[in-house]
């Protein structure tokens, strides 16, 4: 009996001590949950990459609080179903602190709460309004504008236009209230008005609802639909001899339709669409890590994601997923010192100094929700038949 | 609104409705004609007028042919691959009963459509035609184009109605439709009708299909995108009379547009389903209907 209570001890302590040692040299676990495959495949793969390459850096460079980071990237398949398994292993069997990436928001919007309850925290690209409004209590931030802060810019752009009267043409979206709100608002801060027009995309013809906006003597039409009812539209404007402004989407007025309908059908057409910083040193970092010279917005966004979580984690003094949460806005915004780099940022804050991220997507100030407060836009105009820059800002 | 500002509104609302209603009777005759012979209706018309969409397309981009051969063109492919449908598909389930060739026709729609992407993919394409500005009459927008594509469905609903009051086949088909049993007592081979209505009213859907695209630009949904407004227009009419899909494609043209000025533009789908609900309900044999 005495020898059984003995030897049960004898290996209780053996099993604990090991794990004491670990505890204190145990690396820090971050995951990347982006899509390897399916339809966000092109863009995960290099998403993950980019991650590895900071996280290389940190650790040559000493790591975080002492500790070495150790990465583990999995796939979603950009599949709701796939995207919480991986999670749970992330942080069931890995346990990771912090989850970055997630791109498609049905992925985002299921792994949010498996996230939060287990005090992980989740950087995220997804852009649906709807994420930042699940009570997530902190535990996520996303760095891609959400589709109302996109409205606000069009608003802005067509105000800078001259526009004093705003017609918005969109088909029925789950976004073309807020998006439309957040125009008109942005049109009558500039003492302008603006009235909204919600078409059906699946129309082969919007004669009668060109005479609708016609009536509304616009000089500023906003085609806010997808390129096949945007190509419909942009012909009924130019058979009506619309003469002012046309503003779309760059996701619609792109390469392909810029191809298949006639020149003179989008010329002058202006296009709005988010953008990373280009020409910052965080997107520089970015060009050199992922070998490009024009890097994705989503490997941008990765990269900011990365570096905010190892400084929030410096600042907090520990590497919980409660750090991050606690710490990331004492790092991604404020008065600090400006850096655009984990390396940086980990020295200043060393050295006892507040640190004010700038990074490769954009300046990542968050609100209380989560929602990415600005971004930079790229803003472009079909001429002679091509798609030119205007600016970025 | 001034009232004769909303005079003018109506009356160029009722005038882009005669002219996209006019365009839309040509796939409607098609599909009525397919169900007054073979007793079924045919939801792969939509996808047929695709198939004409793209084969008009490849005669006029890839072989440069004129506008009008081009629209032949689309008539052919759009014939054949009806035919392909129908012998594949829809026929060997003749004695499944309407629903299940009606459904194969769906499933027919499906894999037409994807074909479609496979070698197009799913990107716009647009006929290489000049792009016209529109005439002005008073407070009247009329395009030219428009015009003509007005012209060319008269023209074919023309031809159409000479084939089917001149020709022997044309007598024989109307005979089928009539009394099928009837018809194979005097001798008409139904197998031989049958196919001749197939062609004919797929390749009047692919006809529609590149009518449509004349005036905007192509996509594998081009022809689906239609359907309900075909259908209602055929229901209008009376399932199987062909100046009911006339009358139909007209009538569902003028509302889908006043109700964009009257209602609110994202409601002009709806016309089509009111149409179907309302004349199934008060009258299902519709407006020139003898069965129902």
């Amino acid at each position: 009996m005495t020898l059984a209570r003995r030897t049960l001890l004898l290996s209780t302590s053996l099993l604990a001590a090991p794990s004491l040692v670990r505890a204190q040299a145990a690396p820090i676990k971050l995951g990347t949950l982006t899509p390897l495959t399916g339809a966000g495949g092109p863009y995960g793969p290099v998403m993950a990459a980019c991650v590895r390459g900071v996280v290389d850096q940190v650790n040559a460079a000493g790591g975080v609080l002492g500790k070495q980071i150790e990465l583990i990237s999995e796939d979603d398949q950009t599949n709701p179903e796939a995207g919480v398994r991986a999670a749970r292993k992330l942080i069931d069997v890995d346990r990771v602190s912090a989850i970055m990436g997630t791109w498609a928001s049905s992925v985002t919007t299921a792994v949010a709460p498996l996230a939060w309850e287990n005090k992980v925290f989740l950087a995220t690209v997804s852009g649906a309004d709807s994420i930042t409004l699940l009570p997530h209590n902190g535990w996520l931030v996303r760095t891609q504008p959400n589709t109302t802060l996109q409205g606000k810019k069009f608003g802005e752009f067509a105000v800078a236009q001259g526009a004093k009267r705003i017609f918005v043409m969109m088909p029925q979206t789950p976004f073309t209230q807020s998006q439309f709100a957040a125009m008109k608002a942005a049109a009558e801060a500039g003492g302008g008005a603006a009235e909204l027009l919600i078409y059906d995309a699946t129309k082969p013809s919007l004669r009668t609802e060109v005479d609708q906006a016609m009536r509304f003597r616009p000089d500023v039409i906003v085609a806010g639909g997808y390129t096949p009812d945007t190509s419909v539209l942009l012909r009924d404007l130019y058979r009506a001899s619309f003469s002012g402004k046309v503003l779309a989407f760059a996701y619609a007025v792109n390469q392909a339709m810029l191809g298949a309908i006639p020149k003179e059908v989008v010329e002058g057409v202006m296009t709005l669409a988010p953008s990373p910083a280009a020409g910052s040193g965080g997107y520089a970092k970015v060009q050199a890590l992922a070998g490009t010279q024009a890097p994705d917005p989503y490997t941008c966004q990765i990269y900011d994601h990365v570096n905010l979580v190892l400084m929030a984690m410096a600042k907090g003094g520990a590497t919980t997923g409660q750090a991050v949460h606690d710490n990331i806005r004492k790092v991604s915004q404020g008065s600090g010192e400006s850096v655009d780099t984990a390396l940086d940022g980990l020295r200043a804050i060393a050295a006892g100094r507040e640190v004010n991220y700038e990074g490769a997507s954009g300046p990542c100030d968050f609100n209380e929700i989560g929602d990415v407060l600005d971004v930079k836009f790229r803003y472009e105009q079909v001429k002679a038949g091509a798609l030119t820059l205007i600016r970025i800002a | 609104m001034p009232d004769s500002f909303l005079f003018g509104a109506i009356l160029q609302a009722l005038i882009n409705g005669v002219i996209s209603g006019t365009i839309l009777a040509v796939p409607a005759i098609g599909f009525s004609a397919i169900f007054a012979v073979l007793n079924y209706p045919n939801f792969a018309i939509g996808a047929l007028a695709s198939v004409g969409a793209y084969g008009g397309l490849v005669a006029n981009t890839v072989f440069g042919l004129p506008l009008e051969v081009s629209l032949l063109a689309a008539f052919a492919t759009a014939a054949v691959a009806g035919i392909v449908v129908e012998w594949v598909a829809v026929r060997p389930l003749n004695q499944a009963g309407a629903l299940m060739m009606a459904i194969a026709s769906l499933a027919a729609a499906i894999v037409l459509e994807n074909v479609i992407r496979f070698f197009w993919g799913n990107g716009l394409r647009g006929y290489d035609l000049p792009m016209l500005r529109d005439v002005q009459f008073g407070a009247i927008r009329v395009g030219p184009q428009q015009v003509k594509n007005f012209g060319i469905s008269i023209a074919a609903m023309v031809a159409l109605w000479a084939f089917l009051a001149l020709t022997p086949l044309g007598r024989a088909m109307r005979a089928v439709a009539d009394n099928a049993d009837l018809a194979r007592l005097r001798g008409v081979d139904p197998v031989r009708i049958a196919a001749v209505a197939v062609a004919l009213g797929a390749g009047l859907a692919g006809m529609g299909g590149m009518l449509i695209g004349l005036d905007t630009s192509i996509d594998p949904l081009t022809g689906p995108r239609l359907v309900l407004s075909i259908f209602a227009a055929a229901v209008l009419g009376g399932l199987g009379s062909i100046p009911g899909a006339v009358v139909g494609a007209l009538v569902i043209g003028m509302a889908e547009e006043l109700t964009v000025l009257l209602i609110a533009p994202s409601y002009r789908s709806v016309v089509g389903f009111v149409v179907i609900l309302a004349v199934l309900t008060v009258r299902p044999a519709g407006l020139f209907g003898a069965r129902a």
